[in-house]
């Protein structure tokens, strides 16, 4: 069986504070007449309920993924919460082999994660280039009805955009939708937010504009870009690249892996977890959707980087050990900035950017962070008055890491003077 | 940064009404414009403007704060730390009060993260529970006390602690409290005096503070004052000062009461064993009343009267078989064990729930939930309860998690 997690690890998977509320009870061996784990990364129960049968719930904690036979639409549900914190509490028989209607689940996952292992060659490659091109063809007219309607707001004058309402975005969006580029439909319906971000809003809407014109025309004459900026023009506009490829192709970077910080977004009810990680040997910044990795440690593993002008995104293909934790160095703030300047450079679209600064938070003129020399950050004005960043400063410099915005600092993570970890 | 601003403001117009500004980025040669469309040649310069903005973003000022004063209590335990994060999150928040008066009086240092979340639960629920703010600000040391003068919300905090009789001539209840609390531990007679001297001009809540005090303390020198206080005009006042009598040994309150409540609870040692025969105070023509009356009798009753009065032990008398009568005697008895702060009660009832009749009334079930909270949480150690039927309710587990819970809660914090 996988190693076992601490509570914390299984707790942060909750949706929400009422299923955590909801499976800390059930947590209790008399809740579960039935539990068993086997010898690789399955755990299973059944939990006595109010309905006449248990329910049956089980867990694969390498995904982490969960199938329950409850009703509930909460994922994971209270009853998977509360086997993984029996597991957790070394409550759960080890060694077991599972019941049929578990061991058909476990069995249909291994036979899908199996399937993603090797590149499988497609049913027919005349229909699958066929379709390909269609696409190509079809973002390409999405792009240039984008162009179009972006021309016709900065010509009719982005003024009434606070009064139009979010069918207005939504609208394009679904024509980028129906263009088959969901990077670009998701990036127009995020704009039906800015005109009421406050003051500023129609500097923001301008940018956001002025940025998804130069990816449209980019995106149009991608043939005459080199190709990292052709990867990375690609995969804004919403192409994707198998995972199968990523690994196939990219020579993997060992290194150990610092996991700075991590952050929850929701899109289109659909939960994403952001991973930041940053390599000790080779610096470098990697953001992963793992749920595996648990903030504040260090793992040594490989990590296959998706192709882009500058790579972030990445898979964890090998993970070997976790090794130790401990802060990871905090830079300056001209450093944070001088290194988002160079990233820009490669990609001008990038607006989040890892950043692990050793610095003192300051609450005036706005909520920020000072470093040593005295330069300064703003928090980003989403991420609120963060007062569990200053109780723990106390006035003194700690290691934050967070995302860089151009609106600010969105603080994720920091280390107290012991150096322990503190998810913000 | 002019460019930009004229870029918005003529973005913000429309190029159908107005002309596009040119824009210069310093150090860079002026773009080559694409189409003609005054439109695509604003948003081609905006995007230029945006990467440069981004790109070349000077570092901010900021002014420091202050430096937050050292303390020099221990942190507690990562452990302790994540259960405390439980218990905001939602697990037994009723018992924060307790993490945090065994936190302090261990002194001990809460992990300051936690700080902002406890401060605002102290604000909201206000002077509902007084405690509460009393306890964050105390366990919270220093640190709270220098988030206080951060944000006026938890200006609560923020109070300098004040020592000696300054505390009492000049501070808030809160220190005043802490003043006396310790002057009765020190100086008896001194504390005595002082609430004696104070207790006329004290408003009803300093009156409920006095008598808190004192029940930590309780001696026979006090019952005239608390004699005194079962005339008081605040309902509060009397009915502390009548748990407070009933649980001082010998007093006059005390053995009017137990005379009362022997009248109405007979043992009678039947060929089947003993078993308890009762007759409610008589309440006229009342009869749900007379139920009433009986229950705060009991309630009310120094819980010695029953073992000495009947010859039996604490765990004896819980046991004994008392018909329909049962449930309201469980409910009497677990106010009075609550009341009068008996260990030796508490832990009978919880093993009488435990093992004994099945609870019956929502009213039992409550005395239950308090007593879980009050028992000594040793008997949440594993082993220290017998284990409890098959087909218990949800109740008695939710007893023994909560007792489980304290036990461990506290034994993080040694």
């Amino acid at each position: 069986m996988a190693e076992r997690w601490d509570r914390a690890r299984v707790l942060a998977l909750a949706p929400d504070a009422s299923s955590l509320r909801a499976a800390q009870p059930l947590a209790s061996g008399r809740s579960w007449p039935l539990t068993g784990a086997d010898d690789d990364s399955a755990l299973w129960g059944e939990c006595l309920g109010n309905a006449a049968a248990p329910y049956r719930t089980v867990v694969d904690v390498s995904g982490p993924a969960y199938r329950c036979s409850c009703p509930s639409r909460k994922f994971p549900c209270r009853h998977a919460l509360a086997l993984l914190l029996l597991w957790s509490d070394g409550a759960v028989e080890p060694h077991a082999d599972p019941p049929a209607w578990a061991a058909s689940w476990i069995a249909a996952r291994a036979a899908r994660n199996g399937g993603t292992q090797g590149p499988k060659p497609p049913a027919d490659p005349a229909a699958a280039l066929r379709r390909a091109r269609q696409r190509e063809a079809r973002v390409s007219s999405g792009l240039t009805e984008l162009d179009r309607w972006l021309r016709d707001q900065v010509r009719q004058g982005l003024a009434a955009s606070q009064r139009s309402g979010y069918r207005h975005w939504d609208d394009i969006a679904a024509r980028m939708v129906d263009a088959q580029a969901p990077g670009l439909a998701e990036r127009l319906r995020a704009l039906a937010a800015v005109p009421y971000s406050g003051s500023g809003w129609d500097g923001r809407l301008l940018e956001e504009y002025a940025l998804l014109r130069l990816l449209a025309t980019a995106g149009r004459d991608q043939a005459a870009l080199p190709p990292p900026l052709r990867d990375t023009v690609r995969s804004r506009v919403g192409f994707t690249v198998r995972q199968a490829d990523v690994l196939a192709n990219a020579t993997p970077v060992r290194d150990h892996w610092h996991v700075l910080a991590r952050r929850d977004l929701d899109q289109d009810r659909i939960r994403t977890r952001r991973v930041w990680l940053r390599g000790q040997r080779t610096g470098r910044p990697a953001l992963v959707l793992d749920d595996s990795l648990t903030v504040g440690t260090k793992t040594e593993a490989d990590l296959a980087f998706y192709p882009a002008a500058v790579p972030l995104r990445a898979l964890v293909a090998t993970r070997y050990d976790t090794i130790g934790d401990g802060p990871p160095s905090g830079a300056t703030v001209a450093a944070l900035l001088a290194g988002y300047a160079a990233a820009l450079g490669e990609d001008p679209w990038l607006d989040t950017w890892p950043a692990v600064l050793e610095a003192t938070p300051a609450r005036a003129p706005v909520p920020g962070l000072h470093d040593a020399a005295g330069d300064a950050v703003p928090l980003h004005p989403g991420a609120g008055d963060c007062w569990p960043l200053f109780a723990l400063s106390g006035g003194h410099p700690l290691t934050v890491a967070g995302e860089w915005t151009p609106r600010g600092l969105w603080p994720l993570t920091a280390w107290d003077q012991g150096g322990m970890v503190v998810p913000l | 940064m002019n460019s930009w601003h004229d870029l918005v403001t003529a973005s913000l117009i429309g190029t159908e009404r107005s002309a596009v500004p040119a824009v210069g980025i310093p150090g860079l040669p002026p773009a080559a414009d694409g189409t003609g469309d005054p439109a695509a040649v604003l948003l081609d310069r905006a995007a230029l403007l945006t990467a440069a903005r981004r790109a070349g973003r000077h570092p901010d000022r900021a002014e420091p704060l202050p430096v937050c004063e050292p303390d020099p209590r221990p942190a507690v335990s990562p452990a302790a730390g994540r259960r405390l994060a439980r218990m905001l999150s939602g697990e037994y928040p009723d018992l924060l009060t307790e993490w945090l008066a065994a936190v302090a009086a261990r002194g001990r240092q809460p992990p300051p993260q936690y700080l902002p979340a406890l401060l605002e639960r102290a604000r909201r629920t206000g002077p509902a529970d007084s405690g509460l703010a009393r306890l964050v600000a105390e366990a919270g040391g220093p640190r709270a006390r220098w988030l206080a003068g951060l944000n006026p919300d938890w200006e609560f905090a923020a109070v300098p602690a004040l020592a000696g009789p300054d505390a009492w001539r000049l501070g808030t209840t809160a220190q005043r409290r802490r003043y006396l609390a310790s002057l009765l531990a020190s100086d008896p007679d001194a504390a005595r005096d002082l609430i004696r001297g104070g207790w006329d001009a004290a408003g009803p809540a300093e009156r409920v503070m006095f008598l808190s005090v004192l029940a930590d303390g309780l001696s026979p020198a006090d019952e005239p004052l608390l004699e005194a206080a079962l005339g008081d005009r605040a309902e509060d006042v009397r009915s502390r000062a009548a748990n407070l009598l009933a649980s001082l040994p010998g007093s006059a309150l005390g053995r009017r009461v137990a005379e009362r409540a022997l009248r109405c609870v007979r043992i009678e040692h039947g060929a089947r064993g003993p078993c308890l025969l009762i007759t409610p105070p008589d309440a006229g023509r009342n009869q749900p009343d007379r139920a009433r009356l009986m229950l705060e009798l009991v309630a009310r009753t120094p819980l010695p009267t029953w073992a000495d009065g009947f010859g039996l032990t604490a765990k004896q008398v819980v046991a004994v078989p008392s018909g329909d009568w049962a449930p309201l005697l469980f409910t009497g008895w677990s106010r009075a064990a609550v009341a009068q702060r008996d260990q030796a009660w508490t832990a009978a009832l919880i093993g009488q729930a435990l093992t004994g009749r099945p609870l019956r009334t929502a009213a039992e079930t409550e005395a239950l939930r308090q007593l879980a909270r009050r028992a000594d949480p040793a008997l949440g150690a594993p082993g220290a309860l017998p284990e409890p039927r098959p087909d218990a309710p949800p109740a008695i587990s939710a007893a023994r998690s909560v007792l489980r819970f304290r036990y461990d809660m506290l034994k993080e914090l040694d």
